[in-house]
């Protein structure tokens, strides 16, 4: 298998941040989480979004998946913080197709994240923060 | 910028520069570059020579006679001479074959092409270490059955097949030819074609230090009697029909100009495996050991296939909470291995052969396979342990596992 320039920098680049110490999930207010897939399955992907006044303050991922499933998940991240708080991805799975040179066989991938991105996102519509009341460890 | 670790040696070996050298010799003008079949000049009969040397070494290498050894391009090519060439020689006496779910799929897909055909398959399942048994072997001889296909050393998990008790059952059988998937054997393991009563065994140059593109196919020219089964009685030497026509070259059983070149550098290659010392092995294994110490430190690493039973050139491990395709991706430009999945497409598979062992598809997909060389060192496992090490604890905290 043969990864796209941008694959690998989003893919690497979220092992060297991981290389050290573990993901800080986002606790506090406004925070929401969503997954969605099954590491049985070979695909698990879950969001923690803070949400403030509408915007997306802050993101986090964690991921069980194939280079492409981390890299898309890294950047979706990166790209949305700052953004305001909408029920879909940065960009449409097939754009992300383009962007990462997916092979077609690994477009359900994307709809993986997409459903754990717009699950997040959707836990954002006025209800309150749930940070304190989720598990610390991720579920699939 | 440095290379990254070979630790992919079950895949494939550098060529030994002696043996380079030597091919060398058979290209050029200079050199041995006629064709060993014209019998009308001096040019023919050097190449025949180089060509018959080299026979000669492989087939003392292997416990075999040189007119045993049918050159091929290959062990994919003997093995489909060897399965394709039986059935059809012994078609009237039973279309019934019995082969290991574990085999090369060199030997597989010609046997699902025989079931297409109209012929019996029987796969063996292993045990949970990779051993085929011999009784199994046994239980699953019918009356009709004409070939039994076992690898001798496992490609992935190099566990070490018992092939002599087989041949023993096959030989009571009778109407069983014994074939032997030896690709991975030379220089891993002892081979003793004779010795371990196969009818015929196929042998790859290139996981020896020898060259890609050559092989053999090893067929019995002893006699045998007893049995009850298929051609049962006084045992024929085997037969086999041949695939491909067109100038009578290697008995009639491989058609075509043998490429000396080629054969003389698997006749050296063979040769050197069966000078090297037993240190060479014994070293490998210590490393092996000290690689798999390494990784065990881990944690949820699982030993693939019977380390009891195993060559000491290949450690297989599965990591527990990752997955497949980002760990290979992960120590790939720093560590050369093999991963436990078929990539013949975007969507990687399972190892069937650990599927086989029991393995579920998720731990099946997150192995490496190490394959350790002649030339392996302690620094080249210590880098390796490092790599694997920091990639799978990274995948880890990136997966929440």
């Amino acid at each position: 298998m043969t990864y796209s320039d941008l694959t690998l920098h989003y893919f690497l680049g979220a092992l060297r941040a991981r290389s050290t110490e573990s993901p800080q999930l986002l606790t506090g207010p406004g925070v929401h989480r969503g997954a969605a897939g099954s590491r049985k399955q070979g695909i698990w992907v879950q969001f923690d979004v803070q949400v403030v006044a509408g915007m997306i303050r802050a993101a986090r991922f964690l991921a069980f998946g194939c280079p492409h499933t981390i890299a898309v998940s890294a950047w979706v991240v990166e790209q949305a913080i700052g953004q305001a708080v909408r029920p879909a991805l940065p960009e449409t799975v097939a754009r992300l197709c383009e962007r990462f040179a997916l092979p077609v066989e690994k477009r359900g991938r994307l709809l993986t994240i997409e459903e754990a991105w717009t699950s997040a996102v959707a836990a954002c519509g006025g209800t309150p923060g749930v940070a304190d009341g989720l598990p610390q460890r991720p579920l699939s | 910028m440095n290379r990254p670790v070979y630790l992919d040696h079950a895949a494939t070996t550098p060529v030994d520069p002696r043996v380079a050298k030597v091919m060398a010799q058979c290209l050029t003008a200079e050199g041995e570059f006629g064709n060993p079949a014209s019998a009308s000049h001096d040019f023919g009969d050097a190449a025949r020579s180089r060509v018959e040397t080299a026979r000669a070494q492989v087939a003392s290498a292997v416990g075999a006679s040189p007119d045993e050894v049918i050159w091929t391009s290959g062990a994919t090519e003997a093995n489909n001479l060897a399965i394709f060439g039986i059935a059809q020689y012994y078609r009237e006496h039973g279309r019934h074959l019995v082969t290991a779910r574990t085999e090369h799929r060199a030997v597989l897909d010609p046997c699902r092409e025989l079931e297409r055909r109209g012929w019996r398959v029987t796969y063996l399942e292993p045990d949970g270490g990779g051993v085929i048994h011999p009784d199994q072997v046994a239980a699953a001889l019918k009356a009709d059955t004409v070939l039994v296909s076992i690898m001798h050393v496992n490609n992935e998990i190099g566990v070490i097949q018992d092939i002599a008790a087989i041949g023993a059952i096959c030989a009571k059988h009778g109407g069983a030819r014994l074939h032997v998937d030896a690709a991975q054997s030379v220089g891993k393991s002892a081979v003793d074609f004779a010795g371990l009563g196969a009818d015929l065994m196929s042998l790859s140059a290139h996981k020896a230090y020898g060259p890609k593109g050559v092989g053999a196919l090893l067929v019995s020219r002893r006699r045998s009697a007893s049995g009850s089964g298929a051609g049962s009685g006084q045992r024929e030497r085997v037969q086999l029909t041949a695939l491909q026509f067109g100038g009578g070259q290697e008995h009639g059983l491989r058609a075509g100009t043998v490429a000396t070149h080629q054969v003389v550098g698997m006749g050296l290659a063979f040769e050197l495996a069966r000078a090297a010392p037993s240190s060479e092995a014994e070293h490998i294994a210590r490393l092996r050991e000290r690689l798999w110490r390494g990784l065990a430190a881990l944690g949820g690493t699982f030993r693939n296939g019977d380390a009891e039973r195993s060559v000491p050139h290949v450690l297989n491990v599965s990591f527990e909470g990752v997955e497949g395709e980002s760990l290979i991706a992960a120590v790939r430009g720093r560590l050369a291995v093999s991963t436990g999945s078929a990539c013949s497409s975007a969507l990687p598979e399972p190892s069937y052969v650990l599927r086989a062992l029991g393995r579920d598809d998720i731990l099946s997909e997150s192995s490496l396979r190490f394959g350790l060389g002649r030339d392996t060192c302690e620094r080249d496992i210590d880098t390796a342990v490092a790599v694997v090490t920091e990639a799978v604890s990274a995948l880890r905290r990136l997966a929440g596992t």
